[in-house]
């Protein structure tokens, strides 16, 4: 009798692949999510320049500031992790994935970094 | 072997190759549209101004486009093969799918309708 494996059963999470594995799948979904309600949102926005601008000028308080960075960096985990699956489909990466694995989240970490600052300092501390 | 997978064959392998496809071209479209509307963005917010003048390039909406496109079939493919590896019944597979391609149907026409409409509003 062979045992179902469920991608809840933790006993099969001493590898990075697979952490590699459910995190993709996590930050993917959560990454369509994002994206239908953008497209919905920015649809909205076509409605002229005074809704616009109120509504980014709201946008760009320090919590959606936060928020933006957290989406920078889930979209980096991904991209990044995707790579390393193109490159072990494609181009005998799997020999060393692990090593794939740490140095692109490494990469994408910086980019995180750079992105962030980046974004944070859009900041409005004063709306109005 | 589960009497579910008797029928096997290469239907899922387009999709396979069309989701690494629609990956790498992401990946370069992504960091663009992250530049020009997170990172560069002329003072502190996106305008309204701001978004007017990119949109109305000739080139900038196909790309708008492609990005939408791309973006649509990698998101909806992905939850696509999550949902196949947990649904083995033929009914839910037709459930699923069915669902998956009407919302992708329907974004797709909201986000070609904003494209269309930045394009032709007059900027002031």
């Amino acid at each position: 009798m062979v045992k179902k494996t469920r991608f809840y059963d933790f006993t099969y999470y001493n590898f990075i692949g697979s952490w590699a594995w459910i995190l993709h799948r996590l930050a993917g979904l959560a990454l369509i999510f994002y994206l239908s309600l953008h497209i919905w949102v920015i649809n909205s926005l076509t409605q002229g320049e005074a809704v616009f601008d109120q509504v980014m000028t709201f946008l760009n308080s320090v919590p959606f500031k936060l928020l933006e960075t957290g989406l920078w960096g889930v979209i980096l985990f991904h991209a990044f992790n995707g790579v390393r699956i193109v490159m072990v489909d494609f181009f005998k990466g799997s020999l060393v994935q692990k090593k794939l694995f740490v140095v692109l989240i490494a990469v994408a970490f910086i980019l995180w970094a750079l992105g962030s600052y980046l974004i944070l300092s859009h900041v409005q501390w004063r709306v109005g | 072997m589960n009497k579910n997978f008797k029928q096997t064959s290469k239907a899922g392998s387009l999709g396979w190759l069309l989701q690494r496809i629609s990956a790498v071209i992401l990946f370069v479209l992504l960091f663009f549209h992250f530049i020009v509307y997170h990172f560069i963005t002329q003072g502190r917010t996106t305008t309204y101004q701001y978004v007017l003048a990119r949109a109305q390039s000739w080139w900038f909406p196909l790309l708008q486009f492609l990005f939408l496109l791309t973006a649509l079939y990698h998101g909806l493919n992905g939850v696509w093969s999550v949902l196949e590896d947990y649904t083995t019944s033929k009914f839910w597979r037709l459930v699923w799918y069915s669902l998956l391609l009407t919302v992708g149907t329907i974004l797709l026409f909201v986000g070609t309708l904003t494209i269309i409409k930045l394009y032709t509003l007059k900027a002031a």
